[in-house]
Order: C-alpha cells, then sequence, then structure tokens
C-alpha cells in the first residue's frame, strides 16, 4: 500500500450542512439493532443497499445521488471472521419505506412478522417451539 | 450497490495519487417527505489518509471524554475530509476515483 498524498488542512473547507438529519453510515446505521414497530428486535444492520451506479461504473457529471433503497440483513459471522463478503443474495432487505427512526436503535413502521428478516424466528416458532409441551400457548 | 462495496477502498485523485480509504459514507434524509421516514441521500465520503476504520467518530463530534482516547482516536484519524457525490468519478469495490480539482471539507458532524 503507498503512502497517500496529505491534503493539507488549509484546502479543507467547511462543509455545507444538509438540511435534514445527518446520518454517517458507520456511526449511526451500520450493526444497530433493528426493532419493529412494538419494540421486538428484528436484526441488526449488516449492509446497506444503494440505488444508482453500479460499482466501477463511470458516473457522469451532475447525476442524481444515490439513495438509501433497503437495509440489509443476513449470514455475516463467518466472513466477519475469515473475510470475504457474502454474496448479495444470502442477504435479506429490509426496504428503507419501512424505516421509521433512526437512534441509538433503528425503529421499523411495520411488525417483524411482516418481514423476510424474522423468518429463522418464526419457522423455530412453529416447527421446535410450538412441539414442546406447553409451548403453544402464552405462560400462565 | 451495497455500501460494503465502497467502505475500505482506496481513493485516488484525478491523477490517480492515493489520499486514503473511504472510512465511512455519509447521508441525509433531506428529501422529500416518505411514507415514515425522508428518503436517505447519499451525501459524500469521508475518507481517512490512514486507516479504513470509522471507530466511534471521534475525530467528526466534539466528543472529549474518556480524555486519552477522543486524543488517540483524534490524532489516529488526523487529516480525514469529506469528498460530496458531485465530485466522485467512480464507486469501485477496490478504488474511489475523484474529479480532478475535487474539494475536500471539514467531516466534521457538528456545525
Amino acid at each position: 500500500m503507498s503512502k497517500a498524498k496529505r491534503v493539507q488542512p488549509q484546502e479543507i473547507h467547511a462543509a455545507p450542512y444538509p438540511a435534514g438529519k445527518v446520518l454517517d453510515a458507520q456511526l449511526h446505521l451500520l450493526d444497530r439493532q433493528v426493532l419493529d414497530v412494538d419494540g421486538v428486535p428484528v436484526t441488526t444492520v449488516d449492509d446497506i443497499e444503494l440505488s444508482g451506479p453500479e460499482p466501477n461504473e463511470k458516473i457522469p457529471k451532475g447525476a442524481p445521488a444515490p439513495q438509501i433503497t433497503a437495509l440489509l440483513t443476513g449470514p455475516v459471522l463467518g466472513t466477519r471472521i475469515f473475510g470475504g463478503r457474502p454474496p448479495s443474495s444470502r442477504l435479506i432487505r429490509i426496504p428503507w419505506k419501512s424505516v421509521a427512526g433512526v437512534d441509538t436503535v433503528v425503529t421499523l413502521g411495520v411488525r417483524a412478522d411482516s418481514l423476510d428478516a424474522s423468518w429463522v424466528e418464526r419457522w423455530l416458532r412453529t416447527h421446535v417451539i410450538a412441539r414442546i409441551p406447553g409451548g403453544s400457548h402464552e405462560p400462565e | 450497490m451495497n455500501l460494503n462495496d465502497i467502505l475500505g477502498s482506496d481513493v485516488v485523485d484525478g491523477d490517480g495519487q492515493r489520499l486514503g480509504e473511504v472510512s465511512d459514507v455519509r447521508f441525509a434524509l433531506d428529501a422529500g417527505a416518505g411514507q415514515l421516514l425522508s428518503q436517505g441521500r447519499f451525501v459524500g465520503i469521508v475518507v481517512s489518509p490512514r486507516t479504513a476504520s470509522s471507530f466511534l467518530g471521534y475525530e467528526r463530534q466534539e466528543l472529549s471524554q474518556p480524555w486519552p482516547l477522543a486524543q488517540l482516536l483524534r490524532w489516529w484519524h488526523r487529516g480525514s475530509f469529506l469528498v460530496l457525490w458531485e465530485d466522485i468519478a467512480v464507486l469501485g469495490s477496490r478504488e474511489v476515483g475523484l474529479r480532478p480539482g475535487f474539494t475536500a471539507y471539514d467531516a466534521r458532524l457538528t456545525r
């Protein structure tokens, strides 16, 4: 890795500040817990899907800025430890239009049951928990 | 395109000279109202000359506690700057190219 060319402090200008809330992906979105509208934990944010140019595609001048289309979640533990990334097809999308708020947690405006992201939990509930005696009703 | 495609990529200027790595990507919720939350618009990338990590963001906020940690992390990320979307020529998984004569902006989150 070659040494980076230094951008001198006097070349750094004051940034224009957007009118709305400003989010830095690593600080405010990635790895945050996702709660559904009832406060039930759904998953964590592993990646973010953007509209706009494909990787390595030249961006024409004046092209509109990409937007967040979905939060992605999936089996990333192995790839975080051993490197690489899971293929996009293995990641589950939570559409951005379902996101209601971004704070210390990401809050959704929909129920977890309506999302693909909670399928493992639903599958375990139906096929494992419900078969345990007393597992198909609430505790008394 | 996914965000992890560009996080950690090398950033090169118009002459192909390396400036650092993409340590973060900034979004703004300033588009028209959506159903629940406004659309997240890509504002730009935060370029760090030394490291692609973005640990706690001390260099972008006014946090000063715990003092030794704040000093260390601010020093580690010194020289970080923000490049707006308009100055990005190509977003690649290995390399992010900037347009010739790009403008470097202060990466701090507070005004």
